[in-house]
């Protein structure tokens, strides 16, 4: 199941200029609230984000657990309900949470899960790095 | 609050920096001192009084205003809030003397055992004083261990005073007598030497000749004064962390008016106070009655009594069920203090701290709706104009909100609230709603009715499992009632005879998502209890799948059509397959309509294959089955079977929708439970199916043969009884007559009720409807049908036969001890027939037993699950793949030893993968398509090469145990049948010349060959589902254990008792069983041990070795004890009757008799006084004077027959059981034998000659940790719960076991899951404070300064804190993109 998606190396490099264009003209306002809330997330600094991981091999299991998975739609969808800017193309979709699926599908989440060992250390892990149990579409072939 | 207001203006805001929001980390608990209390007080509170005359509070009294507003009208004098507003203020009030707090009576007092009364120093000498100090010191030591040693002190220093014993002080010489706790006064009772010596020292003085006597009691004031001049070291060498004058209570806080409510009744003339208050106006009045008498210098002794009384009075404020309090001082009717708020179920601690109320819920009567999907649930409109849920405006919803606050708070699609961006409120109740809507703009929120698809949780109580709630999406419908899809029925153990069941709607984002992806019913379809399905179809679903897949069924193009339409809404397309019949006309069987239902078009690619037999299969022939039994589905093609209960119904792992779960994913499971609920709604609407009178009329043969079954075994029952009357009954090994006689004539009736029940299911026609309820499993069993239409049958009241009411007789209508059947509750009609007056009378004894134990289990289980409960919640599984409690101590290194998740086990015992469905699977889905078979050898190749990958290695989270069960099934079963095939065709490995070679193998590969595509799918299919099932990080796996173990408790009946093998050996089984179990309990009710013999096989050397160990009397072996007179001395003979030594083949002679004799702790005899005359006689000579010589050779005499011979004390008995056995293939004709030992004794029965002790068992736990360690207690608990769990027919993953055996071991004793177990798992105060005995733990956590960490389960939640579990075990970052800033114009052109 999981050999079809193996495009690991698709990081969020090349995404934001595209989602940009359809979404950005309409409302002016949002992108204002929007920089206001992931402010606390982003919290103690991006640069800690980019030199932290691996200083040694990374050894938590590479599949995403349900709990990951409901939590990071739990909190993108709440993302997508204030209006932040979606990073995947809508075909009609407005349930937030929906929306949120459909990123995950493409993996074009922005977040990194930090997984604390019971030591306390952790482990950073970008949700496109994680595999992710498939929807039963694929296989069951539509509707 | 106004106080703000007076903060200086600054011209500028100073910048405070946002530290975001703040958590609490920990607490500490510590003594509250005299110093605080008055710092924290804000006024002084000495008058007993509450309001004047003009209904204003006094000042300085109970309700003095600066303490807060007493009710709505009044203000607070210090913050100058109202009474919405003001948290409230303490007060203070200051005791004349001090007195005890009974909280922590138990510590002064064992503080006063440890110090000296007159110097305050510890009574230890100065080196154990060290190494006590040192060891308490030490950094590493816990508080358990802690307060352990803090044990030992006190326990050396009472040992140092027990009894009359004085000890003096190695300090200042004071002499210490014994410190005994009073009724709320402590006693030192220093011992008449003491007395002596003081009456001594006043004789010389004064001419005083009475005697002085010391009053014992030492008062509060001297223990204060003691406590004060005790050094810092002692404190901490008595875990104390606190100066120790804090434990007596010298003033108290007056709590704030907040806490203890003034409410005026009558209309505003009485006031009504609160219990705290009430306390302490008593108080107050007798702190003054004390200041008096004090102050009054006349009376001395008066002022003691005023203290008693003020003692009495703070006690009871504190814990008003203290003890010791007289008659005169209890107030008249019950009022609480402090312990009583705190405790209990409705306490501070269980009621409102870990079990809040919510809002946005609702709950009404539930009924069914098959046409709901099972992920639905149907909300009547006047539930949805009431909840709502807050949702943001967006571009995607404006116009929908717009409609919604238009339409405001009455109409259906509206909306209650709106909410700004800055906070304020606005109701749609009054306001313009039409304006609102026009305003609306992206960033408000509005509450809005519930809609279609909305996500709720769902709950039925009582909350056994986790699937008692799940979140369901909302359709919005008419009417009144809650209905949801009845194939959802089980996980809730609901039913539609007025159930009533909750609704929450969650109101955030995040929560529903939550909710939706874990509490879904889609994601829950199976339980984590055994892996089994839970949510499948029942009841009606079944009996028309039943009828619909009969043999007989044909449709043709339009009904089929017709039929094929009813599965769905009309939406999904459907291919109609090819015919069954072409000529003379198109017709489909039932069993196509299947294939449709799972696979409706042939784009969708679902290929079920699996194969089932129902309860009504016949044992052979397969899917060549007379009653079409087994149930054969190919490729989403029903082939054979009619399917029922086994297929389509809960509680199995390998009926249609595990495989649709398992194979093709929980939705595709869901659709066609779907479907098949739709469809056999309205299917069995059309075709009908009822119940009459009819139906349970027997006809004439089934009467006959009835009366002839029945009259059959009345005879034998009569034989028997008269056989037992003549004393001629062959007696059952280990029973006697009467208990064999019941054995026997119970077993006789019970076949009959089961023996024309077969007969009933023969001779009823193949239409009958209860008939066809029962063979396809939606309802009744054939018993059920015997006692409609035959007979009703045994009835039994606590295991036997109904029991005798009146002298020798179950009731005045049969003569006295008749034992004939229907004299002893068997009832020979049917429900049909009617019962007779005698008959009804016994069922309905039988039917009360079953209410009363009910009854009776649901407390007991209860209480059961909530201790499993409390001692698992906070077990989960890390990331590194341990499971850890809370405070990360390791339970198991790994979960169940290979970190499956049980609720995702596909075989039966448990085994991650069931080999040969999913062999079945590939074979039917990849066919070979010309490809050639693979040899023996190819196959190992093949298979031992994908098993050397990474990911089929230990590192790559592959564990041995599955590998080696792979690698067996592949190359072990599959290539040894094809190389045994292969030779029985004579292809072999060699060159085979025949012309029909190809032919050959072609049947060779069909009949268990495999291509090398088949063996690749099939090995990357089970590898990577394998990966996929393990337990992932964060489950709570701890709390899904407990539920686990729990709710099948209450499906036990309560008192089952069993024959372990043999009859009349009872084992205590069900829910007392799994108590004993849990409890860790030191006594057990029916201890066995289970011996193995190191001969299994031969019989005489069981019996021998039995006779070893049962333990032999004197009296029994002995031909004779008799008193010999001799002229010069007397004895006691003792002859032993050899024959019956020989025969019993006990190895006893004189001489062992004669150890025996001296071993026996009693008799009191010495060595010389036996003297052995030969083997078999021996002689005792009693030493005594002349005069009571006689006495002494009779009490010999009496006392000699009891002497123990040979055998252990503590065995009751011991049984030789059979054993077939059948687990050796070799020979199936082998018998053997092993021991049943009823007792205790584990190490003595080891130690016997023959007995095979490294396989000699015990299920007394605690006994088998003492004898063999804790490793063999863990295996112990887990074979007992286990066996307990599988002979009420109920599967439990074994894992689950083991964790709660991991737990209840791994701190190196075995730990009970009860309040004293409980206390040596956990750290956490706070959690075990909303356990057991609430105020006990926070007396003492406060003595010794503990701290809480909130960490745990339980204390999150009583600090509104989201806990480390599951989702919370990790943290979401956001990524942002760095973003290159370019400081220069950017070129006019580029």
């Amino acid at each position: 199941m999981a050999d079809d998606d193996y495009d690991m190396d698709g990081g969020y490099v090349d995404e934001p200029i595209e989602p940009e264009p359809d979404e950005g003209a309409e409302i002016e306002e949002d992108n204002g609230n929007n920089e206001d809330i992931p402010d606390p997330l982003l919290g103690e600094g991006e640069e800690k984000t980019e030199q932290e991981p691996v200083e040694r091999p990374r050894k938590t299991s590479k599949y995403m657990t349900k709990y990951e998975r409901a939590r990071i739609l739990g909190t993108r969808a709440l993302q997508i309900s204030m209006n932040a800017p979606v990073m995947v193309e809508l075909e009609g979709e407005t349930d937030p949470l929906e929306i949120a699926m459909k990123e995950l599908r493409e993996r074009k989440i922005p977040f990194t899960i930090r997984r604390y060992l019971p030591d306390g250390s952790y482990e950073d892990w970008g949700v496109d790095e994680l595999i992710v149990e498939d929807s039963w579409k694929r296989q069951v072939g539509g509707t | 609050m106004k106080r703000t207001q007076e903060i200086i203006q600054f011209t500028k805001e100073p910048y405070i920096e946002d530290v975001g929001p703040r958590k609490i980390k920990s607490i500490q608990f510590s003594l509250f001192s005299e110093v605080e209390i008055l710092k924290l007080g804000e006024v002084e509170v000495y008058r007993g009084v509450y309001y004047d005359s003009t209904k204003k509070p006094i000042p300085n009294g109970l309700l003095d205003p600066r303490m807060g507003p007493p009710n709505k009208n009044g203000g607070c004098e210090t913050c100058h809030g109202n009474f919405r507003e003001c948290p409230g203020h303490y007060g203070y009030l200051v005791l004349t003397l001090p007195v005890y707090n009974v909280g922590y009576l138990g510590t002064v007092v064992d503080l006063l055992k440890c110090i000296c009364k007159c110097c305050s120093s510890i009574l230890l000498d100065d080196k154990e004083r060290r190494v006590f100090l040192k060891k308490m010191r030490n950094p590493r030591t816990e508080p358990l261990m802690k307060s352990e040693l803090q044990k030992k002190v006190v326990k050396k220093c009472t040992s140092m005073t027990s009894g009359q014993k004085s000890v003096t002080c190695s300090k200042c010489g004071y002499m210490n007598g014994m410190v005994k706790k009073g009724q709320l006064k402590i006693i030192h009772e220093r011992g008449n030497r003491f007395l002596d010596e003081f009456n001594a020292a006043i004789s010389h003085k004064i001419d005083l000749k009475t005697s002085v006597s010391v009053p014992p009691e030492i008062d509060p004031k001297a223990v204060y004064s003691l406590f004060k001049n005790m050094s810092d070291e002692d404190c901490e060498l008595l875990y104390l962390s606190d100066r120790p004058e804090k434990l007596l209570v010298t003033s108290i806080p007056v709590p704030p008016i907040a806490i203890r409510p003034s409410v005026f009744v009558d209309g505003g003339t009485q006031s009504n106070e609160n219990d705290i208050t009430e306390r302490l106006k008593r108080i107050i009045q007798e702190n003054a009655r004390l200041l008096e008498d004090i102050s009054d210098t006349s009376f001395q002794n008066k002022s003691l009594n005023a203290w008693v009384g003020l003692q009495m009075e703070v006690a009871q404020y504190i814990n008003s069920d203290v003890r010791g309090v007289p008659l005169h001082l209890q107030a008249s009717k019950p009022m609480s203090g402090f312990t009583q708020r705190l405790k209990g179920k409705q306490g501070r601690f269980r009621g409102n701290l870990s079990g809040k109320r919510v809002e946005y819920t609702g709950r009404t009567v539930i009924s069914p709706d098959p046409n709901l999907k099972i992920t639905e649930v149907a909300i009547p409109i006047l539930m949805a104009r009431i909840l709502t849920y807050p949702e943001r405006v967006s571009q995607h919803n404006i116009e929908k909100l717009r409609q919604c606050v238009r339409n405001g708070p009455n109409k259906y699609p509206g909306a209650k609230f709106i909410k700004h961006p800055d906070g304020t409120e606005i109701s749609l109740m009054f306001s313009s709603r039409k304006r609102h809507a026009d305003e609306l703009k992206f960033g408000y929120i509005v509450d809005r009715h519930l809609e279609d698809g909305d996500i709720v949780l769902f709950n039925r109580q009582p909350s056994l499992h986790r699937m008692s709630i799940m979140s369901h999406r909302a359709r919005i419908m008419p009417w009144r009632t809650l209905r949801f899809n009845e194939s959802v029925c089980n996980p809730y153990n609901a039913d539609f005879d007025g159930d009533e069941m909750n609704m929450h709607v969650p109101q955030t984002e995040e929560a529903r998502t939550e909710a939706l992806m874990l509490m879904g019913v889609q994601n829950n379809l199976c339980t984590p209890k055994s892996g089994e399905i839970l949510v499948a179809s029942t009841q009606d679903f079944l009996t028309s799948s039943f009828l619909i897949t009969r043999k007989d069924t044909f449709y043709d193009r339009a009904s089929f059509s017709l039929i094929c339409s009813y599965m769905g809404d009309g939406m999904d397309p459907i291919d109609l397959p090819t015919p069954a019949l072409i000529k003379p006309v198109e017709l489909w069987t039932g069993k196509q309509l299947f294939g449709v239902l799972l696979r409706p078009y042939s784009k969708m690619r679902v290929y079920v294959n699996l194969t089932v037999t129902e309860k009504s299969y016949s044992g052979k022939g397969e899917t060549m089955c007379p009653s079409d039994g087994f149930v054969y589905f190919r490729n989403s093609e029903l082939i054979s079977g009619q399917l029922g209960k086994a297929t389509l119904g809960n509680g199995n792992k390998d009926g249609l929708y595990s495989v649709l779960l398992r194979d093709y994913k929980s939705h595709a499971a869901a659709t066609c439970m779907n479907r098949l609920a739709k469809l056999s709604a309205r299917w069995i609407g059309n075709h009908g199916f009822s119940i009459g009178i009819d139906d349970v009329t027997p006809g004439e043969n089934l009467v006959k043969q009835k009366q002839e079954e029945i009259y059959q075994n009345y005879k034998k029952c009569e034989d028997r009884i008269q056989q037992f009357n003549e004393g001629k009954l062959a007696v059952q090994p280990g029973c006697d007559a009467a208990q064999t006689l019941e054995a026997e004539v119970t077993m006789a009736l019970n076949k009959v009720r089961d023996d024309i029940g077969k007969i009933c299911m023969k001779a009823l026609h193949w239409r009958n409807s209860p008939l066809i309820m029962s063979q396809c499993g939606s309802k009744g069993s054939p018993i059920n049908i015997s006692q409609m239409i035959a007979c009703v049958g045994q009835q039994s009241v606590g295991g036997r036969r109904a029991p005798d009411g009146f002298i020798d007789r179950s009731l005045p209508h049969f003569p006295t001890k008749s034992k004939f059947p229907a004299a002893k509750g068997f009832v020979a009609h049917s429900f049909f027939d009617g019962l007779s007056a005698t008959e009804f009378f016994f069922h309905t004894m039988g039917g009360r037993e079953g209410l009363v134990d009910t009854a009776v289990k649901t407390a007991d289980t209860g209480y059961m699950s909530r201790r499993l409960m409390k001692a698992l919640e906070d077990l989960a599984v890390y990331y590194d793949n341990t499971v850890r409690n809370a405070s990360a101590s390791i339970i198991q290194f790994m979960y169940g030893d290979d970190g499956m998740d049980p609720s995702q086990m596909e075989e039966k015992k448990g085994r991650p993968l069931n080999f040969s469905r999913l062999f079945m699977k590939v074979k039917a889905t990849c066919p070979p398509r010309g490809e050639k078979g693979l040899s023996y050898s190819e196959i190992c190749e093949i298979v031992n090469e994908r098993l050397s990958y990474h990911d089929m290695s230990p590192e790559g989270g592959c564990s041995e145990a599955f590998r080696a069960s792979l690698s067996d099934f592949l190359i072990k079963n599959l290539a040894e049948t094809l190389k045994r095939l292969r030779e029985a065709l004579l292809l072999g490995e060699e060159q085979y010349a025949g012309g029909d070679r190809e032919y050959l193998e072609n049947v060779a590969l069909n009949i268990s060959g495999i291509t090398k595509k088949q063996l690749q799918v099939f090995l990357n299919m089970c590898i990577s589902r394998y990966h996929l099932k393990r337990l992932e990080s964060g489950t709570a796996i701890g709390a899904i254990g407990a539920q686990s173990i729990g709710e099948p408790g209450t499906q036990m009946t309560l008192k089952t008792f069993h024959f372990a093998g043999v009859a009349s050996m009872n084992v205590t089984l069900g829910v007392p069983r799994i108590k004993e179990i849990i409890n860790a309990a030191k006594k057990i009710n029916t201890p066995i041990i289970t011996a193995k013999l190191l001969s299994a096989a031969n019989l005489t050397a069981a019996r021998m070795i039995k006779a070893r160990i049962e333990k032999t009397l004197l009296g029994q072996v002995a031909k004779s004890v008799k008193i010999v007179m001799a002229s010069r001395l007397a004895s006691i003979a003792i002859t032993l009757d050899m024959e019956t030594i020989q025969v019993s083949q006990l190895c006893i002679d004189a001489y062992t008799v004669k150890q025996s004799i001296l071993q026996t702790p009693k008799i009191k005899l010495k060595e010389q006084q036996v003297k052995v005359l030969n083997p078999r006689k021996l002689e005792v000579f009693p030493q005594a004077n002349k005069d009571k010589l006689h006495f002494e050779l009779h009490r010999l005499k009496n006392k000699l027959p009891a002497v123990v011979v040979k055998g252990i004390t503590t065995v009751q008995r011991a049984v030789v059981n059979k054993e077939q056995e059948r687990d050796r293939k070799s020979d199936a004709k082998g018998e053997t034998y092993e021991l049943l030992v009823e007792g205790t004794g584990l190490l003595a029965v080891m130690g016997i000659d023959g007995v095979d002790g490294r396989n000699t068992k015990s299920n007394h736990i605690m006994e088998v940790q003492q004898r063999l360690g804790i490793e063999a207690a863990r295996i112990s608990i887990i074979d007992e719960i286990n066996y307990t769990m599988s002979s009420h027919g109920m599967t439990i993953d074994l894992r689950h076991m083991m964790l709660l055996a991991d737990l209840m071991t791994y701190k190196g004793e075995v730990l009970g899951i009860t309040r004293h177990g409980v206390q040596k798992m956990k750290d956490s105060v706070l959690m075990l404070a909303s356990f057991e005995k609430t105020t006990d733990h926070l007396f003492s956590a406060s003595v010794n300064g503990r701290d809480d960490k909130i960490e745990g389960v339980s204390e999150c939640i009583i600090m509104g804190i989201p806990m480390q579990i599951g989702t919370g075990m990790f943290k979401l970052r956001q990524c942002v993109q760095q973003v290159e800033l370019n400081y220069q114009s950017e070129p006019m052109l580029s």
